[in-house]
């Protein structure tokens, strides 16, 4: 059973990325998260929600909710909430890692990374939002499950 | 993050230090872009201290390294490690740069 989910609600933009993750940060220190799993949580916290900034309302502006849970020791679950356009940001294809530098696209990297990076991640359109949830934990058998899918 | 750049005689070294996000990534790139408008085509970037870094900065790194690509130059990555190294790998970007051990092993190559 999932412990009370904290929120925050920001708006929809750039400026917001540090207070969003230093509340996020909050989770991650309470569930004793470690460093280099909080930098994780960092990045995927981040793509998702330049992403959302970038693309969710544009031309137009709106607010995001970010919430979290402790859903165990090690264990930080953590949903992004906005209702911009449907989007799902995990539907796309990874980047073309055959490409050479002069054809290789500036773009594309970070939500490949959010798949890489979390230990699981889901979308759903729930009516006129969508929610994004992931979760990052730490310990033996955590991490980003694309060092399997790589080897 | 912090930047601090040094122009020897054959490469700059830029420093770069702390976390590079989607607020500051255009501060490196800016960085380096003014180094190549004075003519400097071999940028190495020395990243011992870099603790992170997310797609935006990844997408710097990428814009610097075209433009130079386009000069016959180079921006080599010096001591990637930790978590920058991990994204760099699992992008595949690493194998579009020079990589090397230290600043001192990337200079030994140039001469």
């Amino acid at each position: 059973m999932r412990n009370p989910v904290v929120r925050l609600q920001v708006p929809a933009e750039i400026a917001s990325l540090k207070e969003c993750c230093a509340f996020v940060r909050r989770g991650a220190e309470a569930t004793g998260l470690a460093s280099e799993e909080i930098d994780r949580l960092d990045l995927v916290l981040e793509e998702l929600f330049v992403n959302i900034a970038r693309h969710a309302y544009s031309p137009g502006t709106g607010q995001v909710e970010v919430g979290y849970s402790v859903e165990a020791p090690g264990r930080l679950w953590v949903e992004i909430t906005d209702s911009g356009r449907a989007f799902n940001p995990l539907a796309g294809d990874p980047p073309d890692f055959s490409l050479g530098l002069a054809d290789r696209p500036l773009g594309g990297m970070g939500l490949f990374l959010v798949k890489a990076l979390a230990d699981s991640v889901r979308y759903e359109r729930d009516g006129n939002c969508n929610r994004i949830s992931f979760v990052v934990s730490g310990g033996p058998g955590s991490g980003p499950a694309v060092q399997n899918k790589l080897a | 993050m912090e930047i601090q750049s040094t122009q020897l005689e054959k490469a700059v070294v830029v420093k770069v230090s702390g976390r590079m996000d989607a607020e500051n990534a255009h501060q490196f790139q800016r960085a380096c872009e003014e180094w190549i408008a004075r003519g400097t085509t071999c940028i190495l970037v020395e990243l011992s201290d870099l603790q992170y870094v997310s797609s935006m900065g990844l997408s710097c790194f990428l814009a610097v390294a075209k433009t130079l690509q386009a000069k016959a130059g180079s921006v080599s990555l010096c001591q990637l490690q930790g978590l920058p190294r991990q994204v760099f790998e699992m992008t595949r970007l690493i194998g579009l740069f020079p990589i090397y051990d230290s600043v001192a092993a990337a200079l030994a190559s140039l001469s």
